[in-house]
């Protein structure tokens, strides 16, 4: 039994070891690493807007991109989490402010126009346009 | 630097609320870091009774009420001092002239006792020292994210922001619009977060970030001076720190700023402190047990469900002692009643659910129930986990029965049953593909299990089995 407590240990300190060597080697990675966009970058596009948005509870978030894309799913939710309070209503335009996030500043623009908004700003192709008859 | 004042004033909070408790008879350093978890989960409470209450962010009510609680708790502790040393002055008095005769006598059992304290001292700095090294890879990664990982940003600090940003509307974060941030889960680490920008009056990403460190930290630290109060060996108390803390998905998985880490660190300080209860024959300790289970539940909705196992096992546990009953319930209670008025009157319902019992269109089926046997043992050989949960299952057979006795049974029950029941929601609940489901869930639910399951079996190979009674 004593034995087997040793062998036990010495694998403890085996593991303890290689876990620490590891997670030294990912944080020294980590910290050389100028390459890799994070998923929060996605966010920054919408930065500014909430500015626009002081003291409105709730605008309107368009989207033609499919929903079933986790990178479509993330550019929503970076913008939510940016945009805070204010609430974005997916693939509502019944707002006085809607954002629109197409596969295209093209195809934003045709709903716009077809909705009869006017487009006020553009940034990286996502545009914020304004309903006139807007809740 | 304002955050640093949040921690000391959660400190303080803690460490008062524990002394008046047990008086003083716990070890500087676990008491610290026992004192600055339940200092961190009294803010969030507080600042979720505030916001109740008056229904609109004001930052002095928050950090009024808790200033007020060190006051009284420091008055409290004062008068009890100096009860005590009147009294000690009183029988001083009586024994003064043998006191004397024997001061200029050097005393053996004086010197050796110094040297106990010297050599105690040393591995206290060695379990610091520990502490420090793991500190280097988590603040660089957390660094490396500094909005943390997908669900923090989705769920957790969102939430965050709209209780700290949104006024009197702070309850739009429940609305069913943002059913993707999983409305229905309790907001104890959002709560945590908006304690510390209620103290300098505006919103920092940096504050999740800084408490996605001081969890790992919190979780490794009572994991080490734990077991080390538990059994008086260093090295072991050392190697479980690191073998939790520096594990690369580990480190990962605490510095995305994830509700899992705070649900770990609850249910290792409450089974820290039942242990620490029985060992030091301090039944109040079990008090401050059942005051951290009540916190954990209103971490995730996981935290409530284990939360409510837990609490049962520590009553039946307890059934013998009556008298000591009242206060657990009384206090678990107390800590449950913010998860209890958050999920009957504020939740909205889980858009994510499908019961798969009664569903025809997605229904539970047996390929299902397969699926959720045999991943469990591809999770357990991957990779990711560095071979832990071999070493995990050696330590278990080299155990043996001693897992299985007294307090220790008690936390091998409570985990399995907590795990047969999250297993059997996996199997009703079809909302989601299964394979997708189990792929991005199930090693958080295991991570949060790490350190308890770390403190079971260490403190089942490295104490003797308790002496049968009479």
């Amino acid at each position: 039994m004593r034995n087997l407590k040793i062998i036990f240990l010495t694998c403890l300190i085996l593991a303890s070891v290689f876990d620490l060597f590891q997670a030294y080697a990912n944080a020294i990675a980590q910290l050389q690493d100028r390459t890799t966009i994070p998923l929060h970058s996605l966010g920054l596009q919408f930065m500014g807007l909430e500015n626009i948005f002081k003291g409105t509870r709730t605008v309107g978030y368009y989207t033609d991109k499919d929903l079933t894309n986790p990178l479509a799913v993330a550019q929503f939710e970076q913008a939510q989490f940016m945009l805070t309070p204010t609430v974005l209503d997916l693939n509502h335009t019944q707002y006085r402010w809607d954002i629109f996030d197409c596969t295209s500043p093209q195809a934003a623009m045709q709903v716009i126009q077809r909705l009869g908004f006017r487009p006020l700003k553009i940034n990286h192709g996502i545009i914020l346009a304004f309903n006139p008859n807007g809740i | 630097m304002i955050y640093f004042l949040g921690i000391l004033i959660s400190l303080a909070v803690g460490f008062f609320s524990i002394r008046l408790l047990i008086a003083g008879r716990l070890n500087l350093i676990p008491h610290i870091l026992l004192g600055l978890v339940f200092g961190l989960g009294i803010d969030g409470y507080t600042v979720f009774y505030t916001h109740i209450l008056f229904n609109q962010f004001n930052r002095f009510l928050p950090v009024g009420i808790v200033t007020l609680v060190i006051l009284i708790l420091y008055i409290i502790q004062s008068r009890e001092q100096l009860q005590l040393v009147s009294l000690r002055a009183k029988r001083n008095n009586l024994f003064k002239e043998i006191a004397s005769s024997l001061k200029n006598v050097p005393r053996n059992d004086t010197l050796l006792k110094n040297t106990r304290h010297n050599g105690r001292i040393k591995k206290y700095a060695l379990g610091l020292l520990a502490l420090c090294v793991l500190a280097i890879p988590l603040v660089i990664s957390a660094h490396y994210y500094p909005l943390g990982g997908w669900d923090a940003w989705s769920c957790w600090n969102l939430k965050a922001k709209f209780i700290f940003l949104g006024k009197e509307n702070w309850k739009d974060m429940l609305s069913p619009g943002l059913w993707r941030s999983n409305t229905h889960y309790p907001i104890l680490w959002p709560l945590i977060n908006v304690w510390f920008w209620d103290l300098s009056g505006r919103f920092n990403q940096a504050v999740p970030m800084f408490n996605s460190i001081v969890f790992a930290l919190l979780t490794a630290g009572i994991l080490l001076f734990g077991i080390f109060e538990l059994t008086g060996m260093i090295l072991p108390s050392i190697l479980a720190a690191v073998v939790v803390t520096a594990l690369p998905l580990g480190v990962t998985l605490y510095t995305s700023q994830y509700s899992d880490a705070l649900l770990g660190l609850f249910l290792l300080s409450a089974f820290i402190s039942l242990l620490l209860a029985e060992k030091y024959k301090l039944p109040k300790l079990k008090i401050l047990s059942m005051a951290f289970l009540g916190l954990m539940s209103f971490t995730k909705n996981e935290g409530l469900i284990a939360a409510c196992i837990m609490a049962l096992g520590i009553f039946w546990h307890e059934r013998s002692h009556k008298k000591e009953l009242k206060p657990l319930l009384f206090s678990f209670f107390i800590a449950i009643l913010p998860t209890i008025i958050f999920t009957l009157f504020m939740a909205p319902k889980n858009e994510a659910f499908i019961n798969g019992l009664t569903s025809m269109e997605k229904p539970a089926s047996w390929g299902r129930l397969i699926v959720i046997l045999i991943y469990p043992c591809f999770e357990f050989i991957s990779g990711k986990w560095n071979g832990f949960w071999l070493l995990t299952l050696g330590g278990v057979l080299l155990a043996g029965r001693r897992l299985w006795q007294s307090t220790l049974g008690l936390m091998g029950a409570s985990l399995i049953l907590y795990l047969a029941v999250v297993m059997a929601y996996y199997a009703v609940n079809t909302f989601f593909e299964i394979n997708w489901w189990l792929s991005t869930t199930l090693s958080r639910i295991l991570f949060t299990l790490v350190p308890t399951i770390v403190l079971w079996i260490g403190v089942a190979l490295l104490t003797p089995a308790p002496a049968k009674k009479q």
